[in-house]
């Protein structure tokens, strides 16, 4: 019974087509690509702040169409690779969230948050490429997007058992689903040809010591979960802190006050991302209110 | 159907707002030999034709999202896409003016009302066209060389000033040699994106870009661009390069090869070396002499094992 549910929300997961994002980003990309003068670095500067967006050109670059498939981490790269073109075509066929858009809005903070925290701790562990790090982190909550738009009900009750039983979202849905949204990251990973360090960071972001090959990247965006939620920024859908992992921080080769110094280093950072409102300028004031 | 034209089922694209010509479609083909899947807005369907490229596209100009001729436009300013055939869907109102299809790279139309024998018709002579030879080199689909001779020799004769540069990779046989070819076939895709994307980021100047083949591209701008084209080439390449190469060999910024005669040697990560020759006042006469001369700089900046490029400063 569990199986046959599992099988039918997988079909169901892989088949997303059209995958909605909040408007305000969506409205900034697609003022820039009007304009061809726009630089891809101020295109992939603000994609980057979109875990949909970042999702739809990985997806892109590194589907086999472009025969490079699994090579492409970087957002800035995935620019130059797609070109003007390509990306103003995924813009134009982007939808926005109606109905749910609040309920996201706090799924959005945490993951820009969680983005910024992993990179912060990549530079502080001396890692190469600190901005795929930050990438991991920006997509690490994705499958609870892609649950919400394709498993709503289910969805659904996984929020009324988190609020009821008073449980982490990754045990609501196991209690209701029988997997967690890191289960959901790696068949998306996997489906989509993302490179392989950003499928483990988003499929062991809960349990970094299961990391096969990539054990740096899970590990970072762990911590970079960890950070996001002692500074209370957004809401990955409950309200609860996540339990830090040490070996996490022994992987990484920080101490505790390497950490100290990420946790410094966020909140001088974070008032340049919490500027980032995520719902229309007219639209309702931003709350941090657990995602749907 | 006896008669078989496709050896496996077509998948087409429909965009069109109309049922009527939706149900015209499906009734037309047994699902075995064309399968439709028809979208009702136009804008909604580029991502999902960018991931999963059908055999052909029709756009119905009566889209009210976007204008058929857009659609047309983005797809086939792409090199990986540039091979899917598109047919436009029209009224007969939609020519009063003409039409200018230098600029709109449609490939057919059927007109309003449609004739059901002769629309079969038309789509299976589209798609038979499709797939015959054309001059893009079969990996990219960029043109090849007979089009990047003709376009050289075509400026040439114009007295057209310009710039050729023919980029080549350094060390991508030690590559190839390590990692197989399917592997080296993603570096040289890689490699024709960053060039294509680069050039055309100049916008509002002629340029072109082909493939001459294995590793070696061409690419064609205004001379006064030159200089700052072959930077940016170089820049995103270098960027990206590393990201084809196992953690290890990232790590250690080198490979460990056989060379030519067959020691065991250290290999640097593959660079581009580009060399520009210019055609300024009518210096040139001949193709053969802008290669030849291509070829001279071309050791220089082969000397340097980093990425680089060596332009040909010499006066008319």
């Amino acid at each position: 019974m569990e199986e046959d549910l599992k099988t039918s929300a997988k079909g169901k997961i892989l088949s997303i087509r059209d995958l909605p994002t909040l408007p305000r980003v969506l409205d900034e990309v697609s003022r820039l690509v009007q304009n061809p003068n726009t630089t891809i670095e101020a295109i992939a500067k603000v994609i980057s702040r979109d875990q949909v967006l970042s999702a739809k050109v990985l997806k892109m670059v590194n589907s086999p169409v472009y025969g490079f498939p699994g090579r492409i981490s970087s957002i800035q790269h995935s620019l130059v690779l797609l070109g003007f073109n390509v990306i103003r075509g995924v813009i134009i066929s982007t939808s926005v969230f109606d109905i749910m858009a609040k309920a996201m809005e706090g799924l959005w903070e945490h993951s820009i948050g969680c983005a910024l925290a992993t990179g912060l701790i990549a530079r502080k562990a001396g890692l190469k490429d600190p901005e795929e790090y930050s990438v991991c982190g920006l997509l690490h909550d994705l499958g609870k997007v892609v649950a919400a738009v394709q498993l709503p009900d289910l969805h659904k009750a996984v929020g009324e058992t988190v609020r009821s039983q008073d449980l982490r979202w990754l045990e609501a849905e196991k209690a209701v689903l029988g997997f967690g949204h890191d289960r959901i990251n790696s068949w998306l990973a996997e489906h989509w040809h993302l490179p392989p360090n950003i499928k483990e960071a988003m499929g062991s972001h809960h349990f970094p010591e299961r990391a096969q090959l990539y054990p740096l990247h899970a590990a970072a965006v762990h911590v970079g979960d960890f950070v996001v939620r002692v500074f209370e920024y957004g809401s990955g859908g409950d309200d609860q802190a996540v339990p830090l992992n040490p070996q996490a921080l022994k992987t990484l080769n920080i101490s505790l006050s390497d950490l100290d110094s990420v946790l410094d280093g966020f909140a001088e950072d974070l008032s340049e991302v919490s500027g980032v409102n995520f719902m229309p300028e007219d639209g309702p004031a931003s709350s941090g209110a657990a995602a749907g | 159907m006896a008669l078989t034209l496709f050896p496996r089922q077509q998948h087409g694209i429909l965009l069109s707002p109309d049922p009527e010509l939706a149900a015209l479609f499906r009734s037309l083909w047994d699902l075995s030999e064309v399968e439709w899947l028809v979208i009702e807005r136009g804008r909604r369907a580029m991502e999902i034709i960018f991931n999963e490229p059908p055999d052909i596209l029709v756009v119905d100009n009566r889209l009210t999202d976007i204008r058929s001729t857009e659609v047309a436009t983005i797809v086939k300013s792409e090199n990986v896409y540039r091979q899917l055939p598109v047919i436009l869907c029209l009224d007969s109102d939609d020519f009063e003016q003409p039409w200018n299809w230098n600029e709109i790279e449609a490939d057919d139309f059927l007109v309003r009302p449609f004739l059901p024998t002769q629309a079969r018709e038309r789509v299976h002579l589209t798609l038979c066209r499709a797939s015959r030879a054309m001059d893009a080199n079969p990996l990219t689909k960029l043109p090849g060389n007979t089009s990047i001779i003709s376009r050289i020799q075509d400026l040439i004769d114009r007295q057209d000033d310009f710039a050729l540069a023919y980029c080549d990779l350094d060390y991508f046989k030690s590559f190839n040699d390590k990692y197989g070819f399917s592997r080296g076939d993603e570096v040289l895709m890689m490699t024709a994106r960053v060039i294509v994307n680069t050039i055309r980021g100049f916008t509002g100047v002629r340029s072109f870009v082909g493939h001459v083949g294995g590793d070696d591209y061409v690419f064609i701008v205004p001379a006064d661009i030159a200089e700052e084209a072959c930077k940016r080439v170089v820049e995103a390449f270098d960027g990206i390069v590393p990201h084809f190469y196992d953690e290890v060999d990232r790590e250690r910024e080198s490979i460990v090869s056989t060379d030519r005669q067959g020691e065991v040697r250290t290999f640097p990560l593959m660079a581009l070396s580009i060399a520009v020759v210019f055609n300024t006042g009518g210096r040139l006469k001949h193709y053969g002499e802008a290669s030849a001369i291509a070829m001279g700089l071309k050791k220089k900046a082969k000397e340097n094992v980093k990425s680089c490029y060596v332009l040909d400063r010499r006066s008319p």
